[in-house]
């Protein structure tokens, strides 16, 4: 109220109504169907019973003026018992704000004094931790004057995108009756929480990265998921996998009228989750490139609650598993198609360099692991190969002469190139398999 | 309650001063003029013609009275004339126990007395025994078999304890009294009139089940209830529009206006709703759609409209004052509130002086 002893009390006070969207009022009456009422429920079962019940029923029911309580008590319609009947309520309380939200209020500035205030300069402003935001001013045309017992009012609205305390700022500057010119300022305060948490898992098979992303609603208020968008990052495209059991197609009978299944996410602790398959998007050139980044993308997520009020939020960067990207690549490309036990065969191989820079020169040999077992496809003859350099994203096709010394599927593997200069030893991709043939 | 002997029927006496009332003023059959004695409201209500009372009265003693009070609202009336008919033992059939009941029942639950609701139900028998049948009373019911509980009685058993605060046993009752309902319609399968009865009260199970949950915002349940109602109506426009707000209510926007297009396009054909009433239905819905659009403007005009062909349309009155506050037009939101007060007073007044006559 006064905030000095030269000002007296005040003549204007503010009120404030928060104006979220309104909601539907549920009221299930205490209505009857006479059927139910004035006979047993299997009276009706001998047809002399149930015509003689609908004739003295009929000849029961009056005249009836438009108010009478018959339609009151009387079931009208058969949905009546739901008690849903499109009446909307305003908010009956301030409830909760969350980040995301649209913070909007029913601002009114009333006089309650016994005389006239004119000149009225009003403004409203949110105030948080970071900053100060203006969302009315009425300097450049103050309200010439607000009578005695008379009402100015305004709606401000406001989009919530910083957390904890804010405080709604309104001050009204006026001459009072006696010319003074007054100052009342008005604190009205509140808490903005965060709405949902997002959880990701980020799992790699292969050459595919799967992101499993968990959103949990810690609002009060169950949320209806109106958009949940995953935004790769370029070097990434996504593809949102469902499960197909849960999709329900529109009952073709009733036309569609049935909605599918909504996501809404429960209040106080709900989840849901979402699945995307994450590939590696071709670059301008054609070729994959080896990324040292690990951004995968990040969420858009608007929700809804009553009557459509909406919510925006977006997540961070998300951050996948640092992709282990060969920088050289060796790989069978060729085998004969039958091969025999013990019998020499030739494979063509090829070996890229998949950076940006020279390698090499190479040195393909067998493996030296610790296992002394045999392998089941060794190098036949020279047991070393010597490769040339290798330019940035070059690539060299060579032959290597092979033996299979065990019968039926083979993998061929244990083969390695060495970087003579760097020192660096590279595996070959154990993917192709063989069938050995007896002799 | 045993429906064989009448004298367990004296209940402690809910309005003493009723029983002294002359008890030679009660007589079955006639003209009720003796219905004034039980009156405990000052207006009175014009007599129905004697061949008119008779006829519900067939069934059970001075049922067309009951009925008559009970689409006035007379609650304390009809609790008076329980009263008096029980402890004249004017009641001699076990069926008109049951239906005697029911109605101090309801009308305990209107007054908003249900822990005396409550007490009543719990003097009953299990429902599905054999006192409620009439075929255990074959000298009084020759020929006729089945159970003699009124339907009501079930559902006020459900109800009554939800108006205690105790939702989960109401819940749990009629959850189970849906399951009954389903039984009775596969039993009565090949009578046709009294499978349609069944099929109705199984859509107001579901009705009373779905405002419940709706109510407590649990809206994957709801849905799953709208379904299948709307899977035994798909045509009825007034059902197919609540599938609208209940979408527009946990905010499947898109979802709603579907559903309010589908109104639209429907025929009124199955005729439970007039055509100015369907219309309203129709306008108040796009007004809807305005409001979530946040052009109150235009939702203002259609409400407009709605009023114009109805001015009985409480709905659209409420929710156009509504629509004036959020845009700030709080004045006039009062103003077309109070003018429509006015109306009703105006109305109700006029309702009241005739009925003097």
């Amino acid at each position: 109220m006064s905030t000095g002893a030269t000002q007296g009390p005040h003549s204007l006070a503010f009120r404030v109504m928060r104006l979220c969207k309104p909601s539907f009022h549920v009221d299930p009456p205490l209505r009857i169907d006479p059927f139910d009422l004035l006979a047993g429920e299997d009276f009706s079962d001998d047809p002399t019973s149930a015509s003689l019940l609908r004739r003295h029923l009929s000849s029961a029911e009056g005249v009836d003026s438009d108010l009478s309580y018959r339609n009151r008590f009387l079931i009208n319609h058969p949905t009546d018992p739901i008690g849903l009947s499109g009446l909307l309520l305003l908010p009956q309380s301030f409830g909760a704000i969350y980040l995301g939200e649209t913070f909007c209020s029913y601002i009114s500035v009333n006089n309650s004094s016994t005389s006239e205030v004119r000149d009225v300069t009003i403004k409203a402003e949110i105030q948080t931790e970071r900053q100060r935001i203006l969302l009315l001013d009425t300097s450049k045309s103050p309200v010439e004057s607000i009578r005695t017992g008379g009402r100015y009012d305004f709606i401000v609205e406001h989009d919530v995108k910083e957390l904890g305390a804010h405080t709604l700022v309104c001050s009204a500057l006026y001459n009072d009756a006696d010319g003074e010119r007054k100052y009342l300022p008005q604190f009205f305060k509140f808490v903005v929480a965060n709405p949902l948490s997002v959880r990701t898992k980020v799992r790699v098979v292969k050459e595919t990265t799967f992101l499993e992303a968990c959103i949990e609603n810690h609002t009060k208020a169950n949320l209806f998921m109106d958009q949940v968008d995953f935004e790769p990052a370029k070097q990434w495209t996504a593809l949102r996998l469902h499960d197909p059991s849960s999709q329900h197609p529109p009952s073709s009978d009733l036309g569609g009228i049935i909605p599918n299944p909504p996501v809404i996410i429960r209040s106080g602790g709900g989840i849901h989750n979402y699945l995307y398959k994450l590939v590696p998007s071709a670059d301008v050139s054609g070729q994959t490139k080896f990324q040292g980044s690990s951004i995968l993308g990040k969420f858009q997520i608007t929700w809804r609650t009553n009557l459509g009020e909406p919510g925006r939020l977006q997540t961070q960067q998300i951050l996948g598993a640092p992709v282990s990207r060969k920088e050289i690549n060796m790989r069978v490309v060729e085998v004969p198609t039958t091969i025999h036990l013990n019998r020499p065969f030739s494979a063509s191989l090829n070996l890229t360099n998949q950076t940006d820079r020279q390698l090499g020169p190479f040195e393909v040999s067998l493996s030296q692991d610790e296992s002394q077992m045999e392998k089941p496809v060794a190098i036949n003859g020279l047991q070393k190969l010597m490769l040339p350099r290798l330019e940035a994203f070059g690539s060299s096709d060579f032959q290597l002469n092979l033996i299979a010394s065990k019968l039926g599927v083979q993998k061929i593997g244990g083969i390695t190139a060495l970087d003579t200069r760097e020192k660096k030893t590279y595996e070959l991709v154990p993917e192709m398999e063989i069938f050995v043939e007896s002799d | 309650m045993d429906p064989t002997s009448p004298e367990s029927e004296t209940r402690p006496e809910i309005n003493p001063s009723s029983a002294a009332t002359n008890p030679a003023a009660v007589q079955p059959i006639k003209a009720t003029p003796e219905a004034t004695a039980f009156e405990s409201t000052p207006s009175s209500f014009a007599d129905p013609p004697p061949e008119r009372s008779n006829s519900l009265d067939e069934l059970t003693h001075d049922l067309s009275s009951l009925h008559d009070l009970s689409t006035r609202g007379q609650w304390e009336a009809i609790l008076d004339k329980i009263s008096q008919s029980r402890a004249l033992f004017l009641l001699t059939k076990p069926h008109e126990h049951l239906t005697y009941l029911t109605y101090q029942v309801i009308a305990l639950t209107k007054l908003r007395r249900s822990d005396e609701a409550s007490h009543e139900l719990n003097s009953l028998h299990d429902f599905d025994g054999e006192h409620y049948r009439y075929e255990s009373f074959p000298e009084i019911y020759p020929d006729r078999k089945g159970s003699m509980v009124p339907f009501s009685l079930r559902w006020m058993y459900a109800l009554v304890p939800t108006r205690l605060g105790n939702r989960q046993e109401g819940l749990d009752r009629l959850y189970t009294l849906l399951d009954f309902v389903r039984e009775r319609i596969k039993e009565k399968e090949g009578n046709d009139d009294s499978v349609e009865l069944w099929k109705k009260r199984e859509i107001f199970v579901m009705s009373c089940l779905l405002g419940f949950h709706l109510g407590h915002k649990e809206f994957g349940v709801s849905l799953e209830l709208i379904k299948e109602l709307i899977k035994r109506d798909p045509l009825d426009p007034v059902l197919v529009s609540k599938l609208g707000s209940v979408q527009m209510q946990f905010g499947d926007i898109e979802g709603a206006k579907a559903t309010f297009d589908r109104v639209e396009k429907m025929s009124n054909h199955n005729g439970l709703v007039s055509e100015t009433q369907f219309k309203n239905l129709v306008g108040r819905n796009k007004a809807l759609v305005h409001v979530v659009a946040k052009d109150y403007a235009a939702a203002v005009r259609e409400y407009e409209e709605c009023i114009e062909r109805d001015n009985s349309d409480v709905v659209a009155v409420n929710n156009k004052a509504l629509c004036l506050m959020y845009s700030r037009d709080l004045s006039d939101a009062i103003k077309s509130m109070k003018s429509v007060l006015r109306e009703i007073t105006l109305m109700l007044s006029r309702l009241t002086t005739r009925r003097f006559v």
